[in-house]
């Protein structure tokens, strides 16, 4: 069966999917750093390595993302939004619509029964919501973004942020720590004012379920929670939701 | 003896007070710092310490700004806008359009005889205030006060696409790998400020003379690309950062001689000069 790659450059993380015919069988994930070409290959190899397979092997590689033009050993870059979608399609047929938290930008993708676009709206002007505020969140309070969802989890009371600006977040939450807010309750507060902002955004291409958070915002289940709430519904998560775009993107020649 | 009045104006960075008697007696600026309900007591006694006299010689205290509320010893609060319509008034009577850059936030006053005629605030997006130029310095390492002198050595001032702070780091980070000179990329800087706050300040009809305020009046850069984003050359006031803790002790003079002409006692806060216990 041919070996189909796919490479995800986003602002925040690079990703590489190996499949072969249309089963997932290897991928990796790393920093993107400033140098998006660098990032690619090291991922590619990655991904490559764990599957014991050579460059030579693939039949066909899909780049997409935020620096997939860097990505010179492509043979096509789609858009990662259309990528996004037949990811999600493959993994989740009944999902409708996408919410996906990356690093920068927040984004709401509509999609139909075939994992085409209906519609979506991207956040590209303002990073409120985005997973920026995690990043920020965790750095202040000295923990690791990874612990951020358990720790909201025990949150009693969250704190109410007055703002949606990542930048002013930062000294809000500087300010009510020096006033002796908890820990959890300034992570559920960040969470919940995420995913108001977030929430406002994806209305605006009309809610639909089924839902799926992907991204790395997905990898925090407080935040996944707080958006479940304003959703009122529940969600898909994939298993490892930051490679949702690059899995559409090795998948990419095989459904048109 | 003269009567001795205080304007105490917290904002959202820098915490200043005024004492005031018909003339500045006392200035102090200090940061803010997180635990701003705990500082205001600390800055007024300098302040009177400054000014030789004693709490107990003040005979009225006006608070504003954004920590307004966490100044228990004040009299009375009084929103910044006012405050610093009346101070940049008393200071230069001719402007009629004020345009305020603070660590937080940016404002555009438009104001006759002292009084507020309209007004535009920006709050909510860090875009335009004093904060973006704060966070582009430390990204660059360029000590906040070199921004303004860098900037005017600048050839080409670089373009920057982005108006989200955040993406705008990125993007500096990105120019400078390019190879982009340090002073044009602060050049750039407060074009984006520059052009940010002039936008919102033209939904008010601006009147000449116009005056810059706030920590922002402080960076000549800024000054400069406001001027060629405003169209009108600007003033700028001795003390750019005391024009609202001004404005509140001027206040304080008018109101209290307000009372005093009809004859009745204003109301004093009963506290002293301690920390605020409540905050908001």
């Amino acid at each position: 069966m041919p070996f189909y790659l796919g490479i995800d450059v986003g602002s925040g993380w690079t990703k590489a999917v190996l499949c072969e015919d249309m089963d997932l069988k290897s991928y990796a994930i790393s920093p993107s750093g400033g140098d998006y070409r660098k990032a690619a290959q090291h991922v590619v190899d990655m991904a490559l390595k764990k599957h014991g397979v050579s460059i030579d092997d693939i039949a066909y590689t899909v780049a997409t993302g935020y620096g997939a033009s860097m990505v010179d050993f492509a043979s096509e870059k789609p858009s990662d939004m259309s990528c996004h979608a037949k990811g999600i399609n493959m993994l989740f047929p009944g999902v409708r619509t996408v919410i996906d938290v990356g690093a920068q930008f927040t984004r709401a993708i509509r999609i139909d029964e075939n994992g085409r676009i209906v519609n979506f709206i991207m956040n590209e002007k303002c990073a409120g919501g985005s997973g920026k505020f995690l990043q920020v969140t965790a750095r202040i309070l000295h923990v690791n973004i990874e612990e951020l969802g358990r720790l909201s989890l025990e949150s009693t009371k969250p704190v109410e942020f007055t703002t949606a600006c990542a930048v002013f977040a930062e000294s809000e939450a500087v300010s009510r720590i020096s006033e002796g807010a908890l820990p959890a309750d300034i992570v559920a507060g960040i969470h919940k004012a995420m995913a108001s902002k977030i929430i406002t955004l994806a209305n605006r291409v009309g809610l639909m379920p089924d839902y799926a958070i992907t991204g790395g915002g997905a990898k925090d289940i407080g935040l996944v929670k707080a958006i479940e709430k304003e959703l009122k519904a529940s969600s898909y998560v994939a298993h490892e939701p930051q490679i949702t775009a690059a899995l559409g993107a090795a998948l990419f020649r095989h459904r048109i | 003896m003269p009567k001795f009045f205080a304007g105490v104006d917290i904002g959202s960075t820098m915490t200043k007070v005024v004492i005031f008697s018909g003339r500045i007696e006392a200035t102090i600026i200090g940061p803010t710092g997180p635990e701003h309900r705990k500082l205001a007591n600390k800055v007024m006694e300098e302040a009177l310490k400054k000014a030789n006299i004693l709490f107990e010689d003040l005979s009225y205290i006006i608070a504003t700004g954004y920590g307004r509320i966490n100044v228990p010893f004040a009299d009375r609060q009084i929103t910044e806008i006012t405050c610093h319509a009346k101070g940049l008034h008393s200071l230069l009577p001719t402007v009629k359009t004020i345009v305020d850059i603070g660590g937080q936030d940016s404002k555009g006053i438009k104001i006759k005889d002292g009084k507020v005629v309209s007004f535009v605030m920006n709050d909510k997006c860090a875009a335009g205030t004093g904060r973006f130029i704060e966070i582009m310095a430390d990204t660059l390492g360029v000590p906040l006060n070199d921004m303004g002198s860098l900037s005017l050595t600048s050839d080409r001032p670089a373009s920057i696409s982005s108006t989200c702070t955040v993406f705008a780091e990125h993007e500096i980070t990105n120019q400078l790998a390019g190879g982009e000179t340090l002073a044009n990329l602060v050049a750039g800087i407060h074009m984006s400020v520059a052009t940010r706050v002039s936008s919102m300040v033209k939904k008010l009809t601006i009147e000449p003379d116009v005056a810059v305020t706030g920590g922002g009046a402080k960076n000549i850069g800024l000054v400069k690309a406001l001027e060629a984003k405003l169209g009108y050359p600007v003033l700028l006031p001795p003390e750019p950062l005391i024009t609202g803790a001004l404005g509140a002790a001027v206040l304080a003079k008018e109101i209290f001689e307000k009372y005093e002409r009809e004859g009745q006692t204003p109301i004093r806060s009963p506290f002293g000069l301690q920390e605020a216990k409540i905050f908001s």
